[in-house]
């Protein structure tokens, strides 16, 4: 089908417009975060720094920033640690989640065995519900086992809100996977597991590949458990950090965009490079 | 249950009449294969998710004056009367009803639009479609953060290009209004949910197969015609998933309201009252009552979605 020339230049306008939307806070946030506070204050509005510098992502990374940042940067070096703790938190949480998820979703779509359809559902119907909610009546489990403010707690705590989702995804996954060679496998002599590892796992990698980075994105991202569960600099992720340097009166917008920026790298990078994957799972079977 | 890994040794091992039948073994090891396979997921949905619910409901069912040293006692479904009853909390329903209600509408019509210009093929169309999923890919308190200072009031990026134009002749200060902060926050909501409602409609548009046009179109057909007549009807499915994305995500609203405009009253949704009333409080059984009214506003969403689905399909 052919397109008119207004069609195509509708088109292309339109498509100008969602890069320009898509990319707008990244774009602003990187702009802040070469400015200076002169250029914040700047009458009329300056909306390129003056004078492009790092002195923010410095100060940041220095822990100089205490007396910048009106005091709400407590101790140095502490995005540094933030970002550790995100890096951490989310790679733990991460293979626990694949490793649970991917065994149950081959498991739901292929296997034969009591009580399936039943569990299935169980797990699925779970998604809807809120994560707040969970986390509230965990909080007073968690609290009880002095898990609070520690790693391990928020790692259960994201296997508890991420796994049926994550289930699910794979399930529909392996849903739409030829069942042939593991078939073939299965009349040639090896066992299930055999067939599972070698034949159906390596088929799976695309969809495993788009899981796991669907999963970080989540982890990385996610703001309200490790506000609830974490109180010290030991366990506080970036998402959480990030908007204590939000100032009551005043707010130094270039280390606050800095911050955000190189905080949002890892996921850009990731949305970026698997993106092919990532859309594949989410328009699949969301 | 089982404890190890079943092998064909132990199989054989344990049937006393299926041995010659190489069929009923293999059923064996695939159920014990499978039971073995799916027990983590199940013990951490048992343990995690199912136990805590029942635990939470509990609380929700006991009195609140634990924090004064009594110890609960059973008072039925008074927590969620108290609730209702409380303006605040009524409030942050209207507020939570709002923001769905405006965030899904402005999802279905942009991702529509997103959906019918991207779904052709055209150069550059991978690069685009990644620019496409950043927002959904990014923390949401982030791009919170950045969009904030477009909207402070004192040097916010808005209100001067507003007062260049000479919109407006003094800064405005956008949160504080309530229909202006919900506007805002829900558009900055929007900007994170619209990649996912955009992708979902675009499967649907692609999976309508070319020819159904093609045909309509040698009947004189118009585009916009075709896109009324054809697309649309064909969609539905798919616009009952993004609506039910949609719905889910816009009710639970947090992220953007903490970082735009914290517990501010003329903004809260219900899970920040939620919050509030739990963590600002101390009031486990209120907070945990409003969280399961909040459970059972999405149910009942997803159910009504859900019905719409088979209706239209069958």
């Amino acid at each position: 089908m052919t397109l008119s020339r207004a069609a195509r230049l509708l088109r292309a306008v339109t498509i100008a417009v969602i890069v320009l939307w898509s990319m707008a806070p990244v774009g602003l946030g990187i702009l802040t975060s070469l400015s200076t506070q002169t250029d914040i204050q700047a009458i009329p509005v300056r909306w390129l720094p003056a004078h492009p510098t790092l002195d923010a992502y410095r100060s940041l990374l220095s822990g100089t920033s205490a007396i910048r940042a009106g005091g709400t940067v407590s101790e140095s070096g502490a995005f540094a640690h933030a970002v550790g703790n995100s890096a951490s938190l989310t790679l733990i949480s991460t293979l626990a989640i694949l490793c649970v998820a991917v065994s149950a979703g081959y498991a739901f779509a292929r296997l034969r065995f009591p009580g399936r359809d039943a569990l299935f559902w169980v797990i699925v119907t779970t998604i809807v519900v809120p994560v707040f909610t969970i986390v509230l009546a965990l909080f007073q489990i968690m609290a009880d086992a002095q898990l609070i403010d520690r790693e391990l707690g928020l790692v259960l705590v994201f296997l508890s809100t991420t796994t049926p989702l994550a289930m699910w995804l794979i399930y529909n996954h392996v849903k739409e996977l030829p069942t042939e060679p593991e078939e073939a496998a299965l009349i040639d002599g090896c066992t299930r597991w055999q067939a599972f590892w070698h034949v159906v796992l390596p088929q799976m990698r695309s969809g495993i590949a788009a899981l796991s980075a669907i999963i970080v994105l989540l982890v990385w991202g996610e703001f309200l458990i490790p506000l609830l569960l974490t109180s010290t600099s030991a366990t506080k992720p970036v998402t959480v950090l990030i908007p204590e340097y939000v100032g009551k009166y005043t707010t130094n917008y270039p280390l606050l965009a800095a911050a955000g920026v190189l905080a949002l790298l890892p996921p850009a990078l990731i949305a970026l490079v698997l993106n092919r994957h990532i859309r594949g799972m989410l328009s699949g079977s969301s | 249950m089982n404890t190890g890994i079943p092998t064909r040794e132990t199989d054989t091992g344990g049937t006393s009449s299926g041995r010659a039948k190489p069929v009923d073994l293999a059923t064996r090891e695939t159920a014990r294969a499978g039971l073995l396979l799916v027990a983590p997921a199940v013990i951490i949905t048992a343990v995690l998710v199912l136990y805590p619910l029942v635990k939470g409901f509990q609380t929700s069912l006991e009195s609140a004056d634990t924090a004064a040293g009594g110890t609960p006692h059973f008072v039925g479904l008074r927590n969620y009367g108290d609730v209702l009853s409380s303006s605040t909390a009524r409030d942050a329903i209207v507020h939570t009803l709002l923001y769905a209600a405006l965030a899904v509408t402005l999802e279905l019509v942009f991702g529509l639009v997103v959906a019918m210009t991207l779904y052709r093929v055209f150069r550059g169309r991978g690069i685009v479609l990644a620019i496409l999923i950043l927002p959904w890919a990014l923390p949401s308190v982030l791009s919170g953060v950045l969009w904030r200072r477009v909207l402070d009031p004192d040097r916010g990026l808005l209100n001067s290009l507003l007062e260049q134009l000479h919109l407006v002749s003094h800064p405005h200060v956008w949160l504080a209004s309530r229909g202006g902060a919900l506007v805002f926050i829900t558009l900055v909501h929007v900007w994170g949910v619209l990649p996912l409602v955009s992708l979902i409609l675009l499967a649907g548009i692609q999976s309508i197969p070319e020819e159904v046009y093609s045909a309509s179109a040698v009947d004189g057909a118009t585009p916009l015609r075709q896109f009324r007549h054809i697309t649309l009807p064909l969609l539905r499915p798919s616009i009952a998933v993004a609506l039910t994305v949609g719905t889910v995500w816009a009710i639970k609203i947090f992220d953007e309201i903490y970082v735009l405009n914290g517990t501010a009253l003329n903004t809260r949704s219900i899970l920040m009252e939620v919050y509030t009333i739990t963590f600002v409080d101390a009031d486990f059984a209120h907070g945990t009552a409003l969280a399961f009214l909040l459970t059972a506003l999405t149910m009942l969403f997803a159910a009504a979605y859900a019905v719409a689905l088979r209706r239209s399909t069958t």
